[in-house]
């Protein structure tokens, strides 16, 4: 019955095109402002390290003295990020922060760009499941003693390399040169979950380079550089000794066993610090959370945002109250066909479900020109308000749940009015045809 | 086949109380062909549709093929709708969008019968109406005769126990009404029960048996064999009660 049902909907839509594109209309702009704001918010929310997600751990440490900053920072110094380095609990760790380098080539013909870049140990590579497309991370004897190797992303690969293995070339970061060892797959990773203090939604860094350089090479912390005290910073090994070289320190930790374990070498490390006189509060705490409860802690998906989604679900129940009243006009005008319908046998079930489903077909049609809203609005955002790429691409989930919101608030609009013309009395109609 | 016994029915506003039928008793056998007749507002039309289920009743008992009908659940009623009664309106009720094979089908699709089966359905009863030819076509290409053939090759497809026609002829010429009528006889002739509402004296003695309902009663019914007046005799709408208007209907 359901495609006879079907066949009924579709002639009802083309027999009264006029009041059918109404309600299309009206479902499809609610559904496409709705879209437009889940999108958003999906966007925004999404946990880009799946399954993984509960394996992998930020550390945050207690490090700031009495009276002064009153909460948990969310990074760590550098000086406590090479001392956690040497913790044998985790399956992997590392340190980082993001610089940036002017970039140039052998070849004189090529311009130099500037580029951001991460600081970081071959560690990270493994933590984050970055994939490669030549190569690989650096060796793991490099963590300890520098090299001047480089890991590169796909994309600078293409625009300095023309897309070729570059595996073994140099490329030359701020005048000196560096062996590329790996080119990365394109990885983008949203939000960039390792770094949410550097905008929490630009792209993934298109260089790579080990952290064990730093001292060395003097690299500056494109993030924040603010401390807790006045200290003295003539010299780049004072500040990586300062309280104001602010680093991501990341974990992986394969079960609770080892998480209780770090947790309890981390206290450890508070109280050893503690007699160097470090760590002044009495109860100066380390904290570790997973990537869920990170990017919660970080505010990633700001409360407007919710707020947004919400207003928009209003707005299509305003627009779903306009259909219900076109479809009870609709329905009700066909009262005398319907009476027909029952007395030669339909069943009042029958005769609301073939309404349901003509029902349901306006809210697909709403559903799919909703899609087309949203994806129009979501390119006028991109290109009007500057939005990152990463919250205005339509995702791939709001091709099946626009249709299906669409049908399912169609249908909650639907019921009264089917129900309506399927509890009318027949016979009353009957006469008057 | 059809037994009403005691029916009322009592149409109520929040100031007056309409009495469409009071006490209203009836027996129709199979096969048989009975002309319902009336002034307007007499209660025929009423009748009819409790007849047809398609209105409840307030009070009495109703058996349909044996089948208490008091409180049957709307799907049940549909169901014996669909499989027992045809119904032929005065003003044809097709549905002007379909096409005379697809309204012909719709009681078919509502009962569950499978492509093949309707198909095979609806060609016979539009081969009985002699509309066959025309399947493709859509009522208002038809004139008022031609529709009313596919109204009741509609009620036939189904292959109805019997058939309830309100004014079948009503919206027809004389011509159209007497082929009509024709055709309704074939139908009874065939093993289906008639029972058919009209004003019209002519063809309420081409049935074998004409009611007439007087103010919501059945107040007297004469028999009819070949057009001739048989037997007359009076009928008793209560234990009590003694006709009063019998002559009325006389020939």
């Amino acid at each position: 019955m359901f495609f006879y049902y079907l066949d009924l909907a579709w002639r009802s839509i083309k027999k009264t095109p006029f009041l059918s594109l109404l309600m299309v209309l009206a479902i499809s702009i609610g559904i496409g402002i709705t879209i437009t704001t889940l999108n958003i918010y999906q966007m925004a929310s999404i946990n880009p390290a799946g399954e993984r997600s509960s394996k992998l751990f930020e550390v945050r440490l207690w490090s700031q003295g009495i009276d002064t900053w009153s909460r948990l920072n969310q990074q760590i110094t550098y000086q406590d990020g090479f001392n956690l380095r040497k913790s044998p609990v985790p399956v992997r760790q590392t340190p980082m922060f993001m610089t940036g380098f002017a970039v140039q080539t052998d070849d004189p013909e090529f311009t130099p760009v500037l580029e951001n870049a991460r600081v970081t140990d071959r560690d990270f590579f493994g933590l984050f499941s970055v994939p490669f497309l030549y190569g690989g991370a650096w060796d793991k004897q490099v963590d300890s003693e520098p090299a001047y190797q480089v890991v590169i992303s796909e994309e600078l690969n293409k625009q300095v390399f023309a897309g070729e293995n570059s595996v073994g070339k140099t490329l030359y970061l701020n005048r000196k040169p560096y062996q590329i060892v790996g080119v990365t797959k394109t990885w983008n990773p949203s939000p960039k979950y390792y770094d949410v203090n550097n905008g929490a939604f630009n792209d993934a860094e298109k260089i790579f380079v080990p952290y064990s350089l730093a001292p060395t090479e003097e690299y500056q912390s494109w993030g924040n550089n603010q401390s807790w005290r006045n200290e003295p910073m003539d010299t780049y090994a004072q500040r990586l000794a300062s309280e104001a070289h602010w680093n991501q320190y990341w974990v992986e930790l394969d079960n609770p066993e080892q998480i209780r374990a770090y947790e309890e070498w981390l206290a450890n490390y508070i109280e050893q610090q503690k007699l160097l006189g470090r760590f002044e509060m009495p109860d100066a705490k380390a904290e570790i959370a997973d990537v869920a409860q990170w990017l919660k802690v970080n505010k990633v998906v700001p409360e407007d945002n919710k707020i947004l989604v919400g207003l928009s679900a209003l707005f299509l129940i305003v627009c779903l109250v306009n259909m219900l009243g076109l479809l009870l006009a609709k329905f009700l005008k066909r009262a005398p066909e319907i009476g027909v319908r029952r007395a030669i046998g339909a069943s009042q079930t029958q005769i609301f479900s073939q309404h349901m489903v003509e029902v349901g077909l306006i809210g697909f049609c709403g559903g799919v020109l909703g899609l087309l809203w949203a994806w129009g609005s979501l390119s006028l955002l991109s290109a009007h308000f500057e939005l990152e790429d990463a919250l205005t691409q339509l995702g791939y989930s709001m091709w099946v749940l626009a249709p299906s919101i669409a049908i399912i608030a169609a249908l909650l609009a639907g019921i009264y009015p089917a129900w309506r013309i399927c509890s009318t009395n027949p016979s009353v109609h009957l006469k008057s045809q | 086949m059809l037994s009403m016994k005691n029916i009322s029915k009592v149409f109520k506003t929040d100031l007056v109380e309409t009495h469409a039928l009071r006490e209203f008793n009836l027996e129709v056998n199979e096969g048989e062909f009975v002309a319902v007749t009336g002034p307007s507002g007499s209660g025929k039309t009423t009748f009819l549709n409790i007849a047809g289920l398609l209105e409840g009743f307030t009070q009495g008992d109703y058996f349909l093929d044996g089948v208490n009908i008091s409180n049957l659940s709307d799907n049940k009623s549909a169901a014996i709708r669909n499989e027992k009664i045809g119904f032929i309106f005065q003003g044809f009720n097709l549905i002007p969008d379909l096409n005379l094979a697809e309204n012909v089908e719709v009681p078919l699709r509502y009962r569950g019968f499978n492509a093949k089966e309707r198909k095979r359905r609806v060609q016979h009863a539009l081969e009985q109406v002699g509309l066959a030819a025309r399947m493709k076509h859509l009522p208002s290409q038809l004139s008022g005769g031609q529709q009313q053939r596919v109204a009741i090759a509609r009620a036939l497809a189904g292959e109805p126990r019997f058939l309830l026609a309100d004014e079948p002829t009503g919206n027809l010429d004389s011509m159209m009404a007497r082929q009509v009528m024709e055709l309704l006889e074939e139908i009874n002739k065939a093993g289906t029960t008639i029972i058919m509402v009209t004003h019209d004296p002519e063809l309420a003695r081409r049935a074998q048996r004409n009611i007439q309902i007087v103010d919501g009663q059945v107040c007297d019914f004469t028999m009819y064999q070949g057009g001739e007046r048989t037997i007359e005799k009076p009928h008793l709408v209560t234990g009590s009660q003694e006709p009063s208007n019998q002559d009325k209907v006389a020939s």
